[in-house]
């Protein structure tokens, strides 16, 4: 038989805020695995902030989304039918082929899960390159020391709940900022923080984190930009460190934002200010592994995840992202996963 | 020797830019030295674009208040010593202000050689020579091939960055006000483009200067020059620091360089802000090296002498709108 998958595709390049109308449904036939072929059913898949960025048409450190053809991202599915011997029927697998129910491979690029490690969805998170981003920007990029003052924005997201759980694990004293009370709560008394800033009613920010973390900060983590990265500067102790990841709240700017007005002040506290990408730092895998492994065995690493059901659903959880809605990590329960 | 110590000071913080009327030249006894002190004799001042930033509130020293006489370091001598260890005669580089006498504990006091000519001691081995050295090198780390651009390059810093670079094999671009001061970073100091900022839109001279864009920039400016090398920065490229002259002279600006942070990340650059005293472990060996290299001819020292105390201010001002090549010091 030949198999079809439904797949989401960009209608359109996103103008400022992505809206409904710049994705379409779409279904593509697949045929039969040929030989040393197999067939995958995704079940998870994730959406990230980044893939903003490769719906626009330009030079990036990812090539860009093409008009009419399935968007990509990490999922993670199971083989169904298979002419590879590598790969069973029932196996586990992730991939970068997510937006689409079901693709034919030969396996290259894609990797195992095992799902006696735990639940299958986490390597989209925690496990995942959420984990390795907060893992790579924490201890490479910001030089994270024991008993730091660290700052975190977009704290309760799949990085940076990562992040303020990592830093707390290595005693330092962590600062985060987060979009509503209920997240603010999540991170004081679940993962554990110091204190939580809820950024859209605390008034100015600066002063909040200043009297959170009177002594000033040791380390930056930046998921936001903007006010975030201004109130940031203005309370880093000298040598301090950012981390630059990520700028949520200028990936829909349809020109570049001006920068912080008080940048001035890395002359003088000698700040490092550095951007980074997590698919350069892989070779921290297996520190990353081992650490993550031995905090979530212990209890030390909580996560929250928030789901929507269906490939038709996954713009809408991509959209999601930009007004905050998620809570944790967004996943998108494309399949269902018979062992569950 | 005069009997009386003249004193600029800073009879009100700048608002906007600096002018002559926000100091005044006034007349004191010369201090008396208490134990552990010594009476110092101010030589050479050295005049720098941090000067200005410390009128606008507290950096790696607390912002200055009107008043006060002026701060400011450099070349003095020991005309009087109740302190272990320090003799009349001995030279020494110290933050005097600008005074022509200064009483001042003896620890804080760093003793240099007596070499000729003493100016060397404030341009090349001072610190502008080793913040042109640390800031390249243990900042930047630019790689023998790759492009090095430095703002303010015909100024104290720049100028010394620039031949740092070229030693280490690197393509240098310099950016400079006016088709003088460029045509001299080129037939003089061996920079193989310059740009004048004053005359040519620096995102596209820039663009022309650096075919293959830019690995390292340090930095001197900040504001709009920033922006446009942000713009045309490599991945992986570094971004030096040093100092914000367009920034410190005139109001405070209302948004930085765009491309902060969106740039930085995708490029994955590193942008790191340091003063010259970061890195004063390595300071004798820097001495060394920059020693070496004008004992043979690779690194030309440009300075810009004025002379008389009461010229200090207009000196600075000057400074401020660039009319200085090479680094600007008053003799006293």
């Amino acid at each position: 038989m030949s198999y079809t998958s439904k797949e989401i595709q960009l209608a359109a390049r996103p103008n400022g805020e992505p809206k409904a109308s710049d994705f379409q449904v779409g279904t593509t036939e697949l045929g039969e695995p040929g030989a040393g072929e197999f067939l995958v059913r995704n079940i998870w898949m994730s959406v990230d902030p980044y893939m903003r960025g490769r719906m626009m048409d330009r030079e990036s450190y990812v090539p860009p989304f093409q008009i009419g053809a399935a968007l990509e991202g990490g999922a993670i599915g199971q083989v169904v039918k298979s002419n590879n011997e590598n790969f069973k029927v029932g196996e586990y697998v992730q991939s970068m082929l997510g937006w689409r129910e079901a693709f034919i491979t030969d396996g290259a690029m894609l990797s195992k899960v095992d799902p006696a490690n735990g639940p299958i969805e986490a390597n989209l998170g925690v496990m995942g390159m959420p984990g390795l981003t907060a893992y790579a920007g924490l201890f490479k990029i910001g030089e994270m020391k024991d008993g730091d003052t660290v700052f975190v924005s977009a704290a309760s997201g799949a990085v940076g709940s990562v992040v303020c759980q990592l830093a707390k694990a290595h005693g330092c004293f962590v600062v985060g900022t987060a979009g509503s009370d209920e997240k603010c709560k999540w991170l004081e008394e679940t993962a554990g923080i110091d204190k939580a800033i809820n950024y859209k009613t605390c008034g100015d920010l600066t002063a909040a984190i200043k009297a959170a973390a009177p002594g000033g900060v040791d380390v930056y983590f930046e998921n936001v930009g903007g006010e975030h990265l201004v109130a940031a500067i203005e309370n880093m102790k000298p040598m301090g460190r950012a981390a630059l990841c990520g700028m949520i709240e200028q990936y829909n700017a349809t020109e570049p934002a001006p920068g912080p007005h008080n940048i001035i002040q890395a002359v003088g506290k000698s700040l490092k200010l550095q951007g980074f990408i997590v698919s350069n730092h892989f070779d921290l895998l297996p520190d990353f592994v081992a650490e993550m492994s031995t905090l979530i065995g212990s209890g030390k690493m909580k996560w929250e995840q928030t789901v929507e059901e269906g490939i038709e659903n996954a713009p809408k959880a991509f959209l999601n992202l930009f007004s905050g809605a998620n809570f944790g990590k967004m996943l998108v329960k494309v399949g269902s996963d018979p062992a569950a | 020797m005069t009997e009386i110590n003249r004193q600029i000071q800073l009879v009100e913080l700048p608002k906007g830019k600096l002018s002559p009327t926000h100091f005044k030249l006034a007349e004191a006894p010369i201090p008396s030295i208490s134990e552990g002190e010594v009476l110092l004799k101010t030589v050479l001042i050295s005049l720098d674009a941090a000067n200005r930033a410390w009128m606008q509130g507290a950096t790696y020293r607390d912002a200055l208040e009107s008043g006060q006489v002026m701060a400011g370091g450099g070349l003095a001598e020991v005309v009087e010593s109740k302190a272990e260890g320090m003799s009349v005669g001995d030279l020494v580089f110290a933050d005097t202000g600008w005074q022509d006498y200064a009483a001042l504990p003896a620890k804080n006091l760093n003793s240099v050689p007596r070499l000729e000519p003493l100016s060397y001691l404030i341009s090349v081995y001072g610190i502008a020579g080793l913040t042109a050295y640390f800031g390249l090198l243990e900042v930047g780390q630019p790689k023998a091939g790759e492009t090095v651009v430095v703002s303010a390059a015909a100024g104290s810093v720049g100028s010394i960055v620039g031949q740092i670079a070229k030693l280490k094999g690197c393509r240098v671009v310099g950016i400079a006000g006016g088709a003088e001061k460029c045509q001299w970073l080129v037939d003089e100091l061996g920079f193989d483009a310059a740009v004048d900022y004053k005359n040519e839109p620096v995102h596209k001279a820039l663009k022309t200067a650096c075919p293959d864009g830019i690995d390292v920039y340090f930095d001197n400016v900040g504001g709009d020059i920033l922006e446009a090398a942000l713009f045309r920065m490599n991945d992986m490229g570094r971004i030096a620091c040093c100092g914000a002259v367009s920034q410190y002279d005139g109001d405070a600006p209302k948004h930085g360089p765009r491309g902060i942070p969106g740039l930085i990340v995708t490029k994955r650059l590193r942008v790191q802000g340091f003063i010259v005293s970061d890195f004063y472990a390595k300071r004798d060996t820097a001495m060394a090296e920059l020693g070496q290299w004008v004992a043979d001819g690779k690194i030309k020292v440009q300075e810009d002498i004025i002379d008389g105390l009461e010229n200090t201010p207009a000196a600075l001002i000057g400074l401020l709108a660039g009319e200085n090549r090479g680094k600007r010091m008053v003799r006293v």
